[in-house]
């Protein structure tokens, strides 16, 4: 360190600057956050309602109603004069309606991932086309609507899960390291007991009682996961307690909560930060695990263990393995860039090799 | 060291006691356990059962008023299902420091009889003789037995049974026509002991059922890490000897493609890609060896062939899976070294590059990669639940998943009995590892 006496950037700036100049950790992140934030529409681009139906005069806006949550969002076939029992085809008054006054704008992709072959277009195991792009599945569902929408779910998943296992594994951690004595020692054995656990077993056990839903699935791992913060956070207190700049904050008469959060926190989070994209990976495969196993959310929920088990048991139905493996494949592999960015960013370890 | 290790084992027994009494608590509180499966089928099985009180989730209690069962057989199921004492004993009982019930033999007592005589099996005889509500047990020398209890299993109190004749001729408790008692043998017989008790499916005990699952998974396990280890250290050594050339650019990407999919759904696409599905069939779908009727007729090297070609996809998988973490692991340790003082300084005393390398820096390098062998040991059990399921290899994984689907409590809490210990034993090794590969270790 010599001179750096230029208008000096915060080290935050700098690491932002540092992970823009890692292309493919950068664009991995963009694709990815404008992928989810679109997969939160995911009701205006996939789906088997109509974005806008002409009919009579009068307009109607089935999927846009069907995003906004609570909202009613059932047509009956006899509005649209449609002979059927129960809710109306849209994509069947799209055809009928061809040259007529009436007309209906389909959403990009005009499958729902709840579609199954109760509706009389739909078959089983079609195998990939222009309509049905990933085929469909052992109910007729498409497994294109299917995938999109569990990454939606995924994503959502690891990223509440890492977050809450980040909140109770600082703090239990910190406050073990910080305060040490009896509590340090409960916490010590309730980890030790925790880590000899064969967790996933666990967590098989729980849900095969239960029938979690994402909430409960969520509570339940993180249940079982928030200990691996712990290890690190606890050592990390213990070393910053014992430095200068904590003795000082403590002879001025700071309180607990002040040295915690204010002087120690920020100087112990960087690789806790840096290991958050990896976390996530954690996440992502442990709900594909769990979905696979048939102890994950709910049946009619779309996820990627779900077809993915599917696929595996008809090992001739290859779409069904292919196009989760890739979908997951493609997210892990850019939360890993992303993961690789960030590490870059904020622990610029330069590898000086002799000869 | 030597008093590190006893400190170290010491500790494990709280440890083991918590993990194993966590799980049982669990499993004994959740409803739809064995016994209500039981009685359910039961009930769909009997003649007149025509479903009015069908799936009755009454909690474990015997009082399931609802229930076609006599009440003389719900009371057998319960005490089959070890469901009539309270949780505390039951985990006392399963650890083996609290006596187990065992031989059950039903005794009725008719009115007015106070003794009487039953057949314990092996011709040996036990005299029960009843004085009001106590009952107490005889051997045939006419002295109190120390094998055998007795209980009332009624629903009465004490003071009735005392004073039952009266109430009897007084008009009370006529629906009672004798007093049933249950007497039995008792034993110290549990995990403590090695008995992990009997499977519901399989009508066998826990540990024979475990033996040859358990080899299977350690076979699999094992291969999976040697290969692991002969690829993974190698490939790490070069990449970090190579850092920023286009042999480590490329053999990045594999290895990032590698960490981005877990070992299991590699081994689908494998499964899909050569086990003949819509690809080629190169490989067998699943399973250890070919159908037993091929597997009979084979000659012992065409045996050892058969199982090695049913092995390969599954190793394959196994070893993705410990890829890009094990290379990844031994690229960045040695990296590390490469830029210490102490390899500056060996170079600078004239030392030749193998040298500096071999000798010096992959020493040091090793260490992290050396404690990891206790996660290794632990992740052999814990990583074949997916890998035997998708090859559909009867392995020890796939038992404790099934033992979960079929409510089979003896096998899974045999399942995590191994599985704790083995991490248990698996954290000490590689502490000890540690120490072994690195001489400025100590533990005090």
């Amino acid at each position: 360190m010599d001179k750096m006496i230029t208008k000096s950037e915060s080290i935050n700036q700098k690491r932002w600057k540092k992970f823009k100049s890692i292309k493919r950790g950068y664009y991995s992140f963009i694709a990815l956050v404008t992928l989810y934030i679109l997969s939160l529409f995911l009701p205006l681009f996939i789906n088997s309602k109509a974005l806008l139906v002409k009919y009579e005069g009068s307009y109607y806006l089935p999927a846009i109603v069907d995003a906004i949550p609570g909202l009613n969002s059932y047509y009956d076939g006899s509005i649209f004069n449609q002979d059927i029992a129960g809710e109306a085809n849209f994509r069947h008054l799209q055809r009928k309606w061809k040259g007529t006054n009436n007309w209906v704008i389909m959403p990009l992709y005009p499958f729902n991932p709840y579609e199954d072959i109760t509706n009389n277009e739909s078959k089983m195991y079609e195998a990939p086309s222009s309509t049905h792009w990933f085929g469909t599945d052992d109910t007729g569902r498409d497994v294109f609507a299917r995938m999109c929408y569990a990454f939606n779910i995924s994503i959502s998943f690891a990223f509440i899960l890492t977050v809450l296992n980040y909140i109770i594994g600082v703090s239990i951690g910190g406050a073990m390291g910080y305060f040490g004595g009896k509590f340090d020692l409960f916490f010590q054995r309730l980890i030790e007991i925790w880590s000899s656990m064969p967790l996933l077993f666990v967590v098989i056990i729980i849900s095969s009682i239960l029938e979690p839903t994402f909430v409960l699935l969520i509570f339940i791992y993180t249940l079982v996961n928030w200990i691996f913060l712990t290890y690190y956070m606890r050592a990390e207190f213990y070393r910053e307690k014992s430095k200068d700049y904590v003795s000082a904050a403590i002879s001025m008469g700071q309180s607990n909560t002040k040295i915690i959060f204010k002087h120690i926190l920020p100087n112990s989070l960087v690789p806790v930060i840096t290991y958050f994209p990896f976390s996530m990976v954690g996440g992502i495969l442990v709900l594909v695990s769990l979905d696979f196993l048939g102890f994950g959310l709910a049946p009619p929920t779309p996820s990627w263990g779900q077809i993915l088990y599917v696929g595996l048991s008809n090992i001739t139905k290859w779409w069904m393995v292919f196009a989760p493996i890739m979908a997951q494949f493609f997210t892990l592999l850019s939360i890993v860039f992303i993961g690789e960015a960030i590490r870059e960013a904020f622990d610029p370890k330069i590898y000086s090799r002799l000869r | 060291m030597f008093n590190y290790v006893i400190r170290r084992l010491l500790l494990m027994v709280p440890t083991f006691l918590g993990a194993t009494l966590l799980v049982f608590v669990i499993l004994q509180m959740a409803p739809g356990g064995p016994l209500e499966k039981t009685v359910m089928q039961m009930q769909k099985g009997a003649p007149s059962g025509g479903g009015a009180s069908e799936g009755g989730a009454s909690g474990n209690s015997s009082s399931s008023s609802g229930t076609l069962l006599p009440k003389r057989a719900l009371k057998e199921l319960e005490r089959f299902y070890g469901f009539d004492k309270p949780i505390w004993q039951r985990y006392l009982i399963w650890l083996g420091v609290w006596p187990r019930e065992i031989k059950h033999r039903n005794v009725s007592f008719k009115l007015g009889e106070n003794e009487k005589k039953k057949n314990m099996g092996k011709r040996r005889f036990a005299y029960i003789k009843r004085e009001g509500s106590s009952l107490s047990v005889f051997d045939k020398e006419g002295k109190p037995s120390t094998l055998w209890k007795a209980r009332f299993d009624m629903d009465i109190s004490d003071e009735e049974i005392e004073n039952f004749e009266n109430l009897k001729n007084q008009g009370k408790l006529s629906e009672i026509k004798k007093l049933e008692a249950t007497v039995y043998e008792t034993e110290f017989s549990g995990v403590l002991t090695g008995n992990l008790g009997k499977s519901y499916t399989y009508q066998q005990p826990v540990t024979e059922v475990m033996k040859p699952r358990f080899k299977v998974s350690i076979m699999l396990g094992l291969t999976g890490w040697i290969i692991a280890y002969l690829v993974c250290i190698p490939l790490g050594i070069k990449k970090a000897l190579r850092h920023g050339s286009r042999f480590d650019l490329i053999s990045s990407v594999i290895v990032f493609m590698a960490y981005s999919i877990p070992g299991w759904a590699f081994g689908g696409v494998l499964l899909v890609l050569f086990g003949g599905g819509s690809f080629w069939d190169v490989f067998p779908l699943g399973g250890l060896h070919s159908p037993q009727e091929v597997w009979q007729d084979l000659s012992f090297f065409g045996k050892v062939l058969d199982q090695i070609h049913h092995a390969i996809l599954p190793i394959i998988a196994w070893t993705i899976g410990s890829f890009a973490s094990l290379t990844v692991l031994m690229k960045n340790s040695l990296l590390d070294n490469m830029s210490q003082d102490y390899i500056r300084t060996a170079f600078a005393k004239g030392l030749s590059e193998k040298r500096v390398i071999w000798v010096h820096a992959i020493r040091n390098s090793i260490i992290p990669i050396a404690s990891g062998i206790g996660y290794i040991i632990a992740t052999i059990i814990a990583g074949s639940y997916f890998i035997e399921m998708i090859f559909n290899i009867n392995g020890f994984g796939k038992m404790g998943y099934q033992a979960i689907l079929d409510r089979d409590y003896p096998i899974t809490m045999g399942f995590l009995v191994v599985a704790v210990l083995i991490r248990l034993i698996a954290n000490l090794l590689s502490d000890l590892a540690l120490a072994a590969v690195d001489p400025r270790i100590r533990f005090k």
